[in-house]
């Protein structure tokens, strides 16, 4: 369960090398040990030069793409998990845990303890998932607060220290490391008995809990009688408890309204000390029925110092918050374009911001736009091939705007325009971005007096909530567009049994026939 | 040399880090070991570059103290520095520690032997237990911290050395029971306790109290090196706690425990679960793969002691928890999960394997998990990924790819998706309508157009090459997918003629179900097309990968009409690679004709001389052989040029090759043949040889010149009549005869084989001699004697013999003549009769023999 070795590279496309070696790590103990047990089949860990050429090409990351390499482009190197083979010195060291995240590739090589000739399954490796691990928490540590170069490097540069102390021989003791910084900062913490390893000290201060519930809605709509609308919402309840005490117990409850949509896919932190046989079990695999548990979700637990996400949840909301409609009509060098938006009644009519993002792919740029927008205002961005309808903080009355306009382009520039391997022929979105405070669209809440602390002192609590759209997109739906296998099998069903009545309601609404109250 | 500056140091390092190889090969290399350890205690240094000189030191042991005395050396000397340290705090206890373990575990120093491994190993575990240290050790703010690195370092050595802690184990468990940090504790008592267990298992003894031991056990005296040794020994591949493995490759089997040490050993494990809330998730999973490891196989200790621990960690994100629960499903089946636990299992894994809320990289894994569920009543072969029986369609149904996936995660959905296809096919006669191969169609159509783009990235294409080749692979035995799939790529190819270079890859990969039809939809592809595109490269290089025997004349009109806007240089060669390839294929008649055109046609000089060159060899080798000469070079297989290769092919193909024989010749049984004496050989081949001549020499004038040996066909296996070869000797001495080997190779090669040497023996340069009827050989003799003297004379000699006398003499070289044993008569049929020795005196050192000749 140990690491050989531990890499940060940057990518930096365009370089001679095409990236950099900001940090790396090597285990000797561990190295010697995978000699032993891989015996015959054992490839050392090289040095960083070589090591950083020959993972950038196995990740593709060169941008040298334009002739046919065999070692990379043949259709027999399947790559189906981010652990690789990287070939150094006429062998191939395996497996290399990697991925490329904000620019940046995180890379460690799991010791194996075992013969790598046949090669073990991964899932019999525990390294890898303990290398996963500690990638992520490299990842996080950097992530978190990061902003500028220069905070980067500052982050960078501590990390050597940090993982002498999470993980001084190669075996992960904490994956935050953020945890280990501030254990550094404060070194004369006295650990009492049954002082749990993930909590470096004891808060003193004032008692108060903070809990914030942020849901993301995604969302592709399509209008299309073959194909289902699909949405989701996913939610993340992040919680920060400065309480006295070395073990301090809480329990937190989400509650959700009478009509409120079951949470499904419950993951939580591992701090969470029992769970309800209900929450394990509530998973949107299956098919929903009346039965679906409804709450309330008791989380009983012993919290960290540091801020954590308490749990995450998926739930399937009868309707899209925005229902949308979006035509494309190529006319020679025109497009004509036709957007309708309605917000759902039931739906917060208050954004933080909300915008319509309208994507020209594959085109040149945009030389004329003639609109007309029923509400708020459009912005063109004529390099970029981008209308950006900015609707602003309110739908009006009607709940319902619409945008129609025809567009003209320029001459294609591959260098400038974008490309997008999606967006081929008459394809095309535009992209929902909007963001609604103290709302969540499940309704899930948690409400103060439900929230039980046993500790000295009553402690304030504190409450958020917010919706945010995340990949929510409307295709153009004169045009094919890219289905996900549900939207076809939900349609099957909606045959059958008519889960969906405003799936058709939308439909006809979109169509112009009128909708018979109901 | 004094202490280096600052400066100087940071330099060097940096140097060094750039390209360790490099620096060590380098003039300073070798001072860099000796350098540091001396500047770690001088005082100009400050302490962070103390702590940066130690943290190189933590990776690069091998380097700087490259063997084990060097690097006992340097173990000596960091804990030398450490004591000298001044009581104050100080940043460099804690790296001086680690520097020290990993110098004697890397440097492989750590033994009985060592003075270092003496003097670590009690300290980490005086400053480990808390034990008190005396004050001038360390300041109390650092015993906390210094206690961690202790018990990390300890675990790192019985990591490195399985066994070390072996006599500790009762005190690490008193500990346990007491304050202090829980985790580090936790995670040396299991791996200790796994490690006991199986050294002891394999010694086949006890745990012999090891367990209960008191904490007095490690106190005063040395250092109990016992179990580390056998340890050592056997320090092999852990036995992995997963299926695949050999049942008995953990042996704990073996391992017989009192009830009593069972016991303990219970209470040990339940300990470590009852606080393994207190450690962090990835020590918790490291925790549950080291006990799962310890118990599995282990005779009287049922695993029902996890199970508190299960529902608690299946709700967790965390993918090293969900990790850790899969191996202990590994280890313990159904022992531990029940049918409906492993049904939870698969449900909490499939939702995390789509969850939105976790990354790309641990949805891949868990997919990969998906495909090789550890299953209670796994049905398929072991060792190949398959989806879990309990995994339905229903459940699936997030897990499919879309055009939206990222390339892993479209190729990982699309597994499952093809094995879903397999299953679908087997549950017949559905008739739905949205089948998942409908929707596996559709998605490979998106992705050909997608691949079809003119101008877009290289990698679109290839993820639909290697979609296909997925496809293909997993539903070879579906034509009704293949076909589909057939007509796609070839629609394709007509889209986007520049993808050639992949279709030809992906013909080179994928199996004969595939292979075949589509060879034939390409070939007509191009065929089909007017041979004066821009994209006439691409379909040479095309035709060049799927023209054969069948359908010659499209393709040679297409080649004819291609050769007149062959006008470059590559072009041509293009053009005469495909030649080159109906060529191998048999193809006659059209092509002889093409070829004289090409020859004068073409306006390049190589390119007529290969035209020419291709004719010759149609015109004069035999199909087999002239499919050998243009084939893939054996003599450079590795060449990656196409100059280079051919010439060399061509060499190969037309020259006798020297080789290693597969040819074995022996000298069988003796038997009359005719009038001259005969060598029958026995031949054995262990690969079939064609026109073998076997050719016969001796040295000097023994014999009269032998005749070469004809066999058209030897196969191994089969048997093959002995081979004669005539003997006519001019003189009777025993010779070698050298043999050598000219055949063909069923690839059509002439070879040539130097074999080993026959031995001819003087026996058998006569003729055999007739058995005389039983009991009357002795008269037989002196008749036949008698017969000889009339004519023949008879004379006698003496003659000295060796030290083995002449029994031995006769046995060895004339035993198949000997008449009557005693008194000793030999005849010799030859040309000249021989007879005797008739009498001899049996001790006598000169035997005297008498001989008659005719």
């Amino acid at each position: 369960m140990a690491q050989r070795a531990v890499w940060l590279i940057s990518h930096e496309s365009g370089t001679p090398l095409g990236g950099i070696v900001k940090f790396s790590r090597r285990y000797p103990t561990v190295e010697k040990r995978a000699k032993v047990f891989n015996g015959a089949s054992y490839v050392p860990v090289p040095e960083d030069g070589p090591f950083l050429k020959a993972l950038l090409f196995e990740l593709r990351l060169l941008d040298d793409e334009k002739d046919f390499l065999e070692s990379r482009d043949s259709c027999s190197h399947i790559n189906k998990t981010s652990i690789y083979g990287v070939p150094v010195g006429g062998e191939e060291l395996w497996p290399v845990v990697a991925f490329l995240k904000n620019g940046m590739i995180y890379a460690c090589v799991p010791l194996v303890e075992q013969t790598l000739s046949p090669r073990p399954p991964l899932i019999s490796i525990s390294g890898i998932s303990q290398g996963f691990e500690l990638l992520f928490g490299v990842q996080d540590f950097l992530s978190s607060g990061q902003k500028t170069d220069s905070e980067l490097n500052t982050k960078l540069s501590q990390l050597s220290d940090l993982l002498l102390q999470t993980c001084p021989f190669g075996t992960l003791l904490d994956a935050n490391l953020q945890n280990s910084l501030d254990s550094i900062n404060s070194a004369s913490v006295t650990h009492l008995q049954k002082q749990p390893a993930w909590k470096t000290g004891t808060y003193k201060g004032k008692p108060q809990v903070s809990i914030s519930i942020t849901e993301k809605v995604n969302s592709m709509q399509y209008d299309k009688q073959e194909i289902a609308d699909t949405w989701q919402v996913v939610g993340v309840v992040t919680c920060k408890c400065d309480l006295e005490g070395s073990m301090p117990n809480v329990t937190i409850s989400l509650s959700l309204p009478t009509n409120g949509s079951p949470l499904q896919d419950i993951l939580v932190h591992p701090c969470v000390t029992s769970l309800d046989s209900a929450i394990l079990t509530s998973s949107s695999i299956d098919a929903m029925d009346d039965s679906a548990f409804s709450g309330p979700y008791k989380f009983p637990l012993t919290p960290p110092l540091e801020s954590f996400n308490l749990c995450y949840y998926t739930s399937q909301v009868p309707v899209p918050p925005i229902l949308g409609f979006y035509q494309v009509k190529e006319e020679e060098v025109q497009l004509k374009i036709t957007v309708n938006l309605k917000l759902h009644e039931s739906v917060k009519n208050s954004f933080e911001f909300c915008e319509a993002h309208i994507p020209f792919y594959n085109r040149g740029p945009i030389t004329h736009v003639e609109y007309k927008a029923s509400f708020g205002q459009l912005e063109v961005f004529r390099e970029k091939s981008l209308l950006v309808w900015i609707i602003g903080q309110k739908f009006p009355k009607s709940m319902e705007i619409s945008l129609s306009g025809t567009i003209t382009f320029g001459a294609k520039n591959h260098e400038k325009q974008p490309f997008d391997q999606i967006c081929i022929g008459g394809t095309a979105y535009l992209k929902l971005h909007f963001r609604i405070l103290d709302y969540t669209l499940t309704g899930c809440y948690v409400d103060q007096h439900s929230v039980q602390v046993f500790a000295s002192g009553k402690p304030k609590i504190s409450t958020y909530r917010k919706l945010i759209s995340s990949d929510y997109y409307i295709w153009n739906s004169k045009a094919p567009a890219p289905v996900t296998y549900g939207s076809l099998l939900l349609l099957d069903l909606s045959f059958l049994q008519s889960p969906l009545p405003q799936l058709k309601k939308k439909q006809l609404h979109f169509k112009g026939i009128p909708i018979p109250e109901a | 040399m004094g202490p280096l500056g600052r400066e100087t140091w940071a330099q060097r390092l940096g140097t060094f880090r750039a390209s360790p190889s490099a620096f060590m090969a380098g003039p300073e290399g070798e001072d860099l070991g000796r350098d540091l350890l001396s500047d770690l205690r001088s005082e100009k240094l400050s302490e962070p570059m103390k702590v940066a000189l130690l943290a190189l030191s933590l990776e690069y042991p091998d380097q700087l103290w490259p063997d084990a005395p060097a690097a006992e050396a340097a173990a000596t000397s960091l804990l030398d520095t450490l004591v000298l340290l001044p009581p104050r705090p100080s940043a460099l206890r804690r790296p001086l520690l680690l520097a020290a373990t990993t110098a004697l575990a890397a440097g492989g120093a750590l033994n009985p032997a060592s003075g270092a491994s003496g003097r670590l190993l009690p300290l980490l575990l005086g400053l480990a237990s808390g034990r008190d240290l005396g004050r001038s050790f360390c300041p109390a703010s650092e015993q906390r911290p210094l206690q961690a690195t202790a018990w990390e370092c300890l675990r790192e050595l019985e990591s490195c050395r399985p066994g070390l802690l072996g006599g500790c184990l009762g005190l690490l468990r008193a500990l346990l029971g007491r304050e202090g940090p829980a985790q580090p504790l936790s995670l040396l008592l299991a791996l200790a306790l796994r490690n006991a267990l199986v050294i002891q298992a394999r010694a086949g003894a006890g745990l012999q109290g090891l367990l209960t031991a008191g904490e007095s056990s490690m106190e005063g005296g040395p250092w109990n090196w016992m179990l580390a040794e056998e340890g050592e020994v056997h320090l092999q591949p852990q036995a992995p706690s997963w299926p695949a493995a050999e049942e008995d490759e953990c042996g704990l089997a073996a391992l017989e425990l009192s009830p009593e040490e069972a016991r303990e050993l219970r209470a040990t494990v339940a300990q470590l679960l009852d606080a393994s809330y207190l450690l962090t998730p990835v020590a918790q999973a490291q925790l549950l793969w080291l006990l799962g490891w310890a118990l599995r196989g282990l005779r009287g200790q049922p695993p029902v002691l996890f199970k508190p621990q299960l529902v608690r960690l299946l709700g967790t994100a965390q993918l090293t928890l969900l990790h850790a629960m899969l191996a202990l499903k590994a280890a313990f089946g159904e022992a531990l999960f029940t049918a409906q636990d492993e049904a939870l299992l698969l449900r909490r894994l499939t939702l995390a394997a789509q969850h939105p809320a976790l990354p790309l990289p641990t949805h891949l894994f868990y997919l990969h998990c998906l495909l090789n569920f550890p299953e209670n009543w796994p049905l398929g072969p072991t060792g190949e990924e398959a989806a879990p029986l309990l995994l339905g369609s229903q459940l699936c149904r997030g897990l499919l790819p879309s055009l939206l996936h990222e390339p892993m995660a479209l190729l990982a959905r699309l597994h499952l998706l093809c094995l879903l296809c397999v299953e679908d096919e087997e549950k017949e006669g559905k008739g739905q309508d949205r089948s998942p191969r409908h929707y596996l169609e559709e998605l490979l159509a998106g992705l050909r157009q997608r691949a079809a783009l003119d101008g877009g990235p290289r990698a679109l294409a290839t993820l639909c090459f290697q979609a296909s080749y997925l496809v293909a692979h997993c539903l070879a035995g579906q034509p009704v997918v293949l076909i589909p799939l057939t007509q796609g790529l070839a629609q394709l190819y007509r889209a986007r003629p520049a993808l050639a270079p992949h279709f030809v890859d992906l013909l080179d990969h994928v199996g004969p179900e595939l292979q075949e039809p589509l060879r034939v939809a390409l070939r007509q592809e191009v065929a089909s097309r007017p041979g004066r595109e821009e994209a006439l490269r691409w379909h040479l290089q095309m035709l060049a990968s799927v023209a054969d025997g069948d359908a010659q004349s499209a393709t040679l009109s297409f080649l004819r009409a291609a050769a007149a806007h062959c006008t470059d240089w590559g072009l041509q060669q293009a053009l005469l690679r495909v030649c080159r390839a109906l060529l191998r294929a048999g193809v006659g008649g059209g092509l002889a004709d093409l070829l004289q055109e090409l020859a004068r046609q073409l306006e390049d000089p190589d390119g007529q001389d290969h035209a020419r060159l291709y004719y010759i060899l149609l015109a004069h080798l035999a199909g087999p052989k002239l499919g050998v000469a243009l084939g893939p070079s054996l003599a450079a297989p590795a060449l990656a040029s196409s100059l280079v290769a051919e010439n060399q092919g061509f060499a190969a193909a037309l020259m006798v090759q020297e080789a290693p024989a597969p040819i074995r010749l022996s000298v069988g049984p003796r038997r009359a043949e005719g009038a001259v004496p005969v060598l029958r050989l026995q031949v054995e081949v262990l690969e079939p040889v064609y026109s073998l001549e076997l050719r016969f020499r001796v040295e000097g004038q023994l014999y009269a010149p032998l005749g070469a040996v004809h066999v058209p066909c030897l196969c191994p296996g089969r048997p093959t009549r002995p081979l004669l070869l005539p003997l006519q000797p001019r003189r009777p001495a025993p010779a070698r005869l050298a043999v050598r080997a000219l055949y063909s190779t069923p690839s059509g090669l002439t070879c040539h084989a130097h074999l080993p040497p026959l031995l001819v023996a003087f026996a058998d340069l006569f003729l055999p001699f007739p058995q005389p009827p039983e009991g009357a050989q002795l008269d037989f003799f002196e008749e036949l004697w008698d017969s000889c003297l009339p004519k023949g004379t008879e004379s006698r000699l003496w003659c000295p013999l060796g030290p083995e006398g002449l029994e031995a003499l006769v046995s060895r070289h004339l035993e198949p003549f000997v008449v009557v044993a005693q008194p000793r008569c030999t005849f010799f049929p030859a040309r000249s009769r021989l007879t005797g020795p008739r009498r001899w005196g049996a001790s006598s050192p000169q035997p005297s023999v008498w001989v008659v000749t005719d």
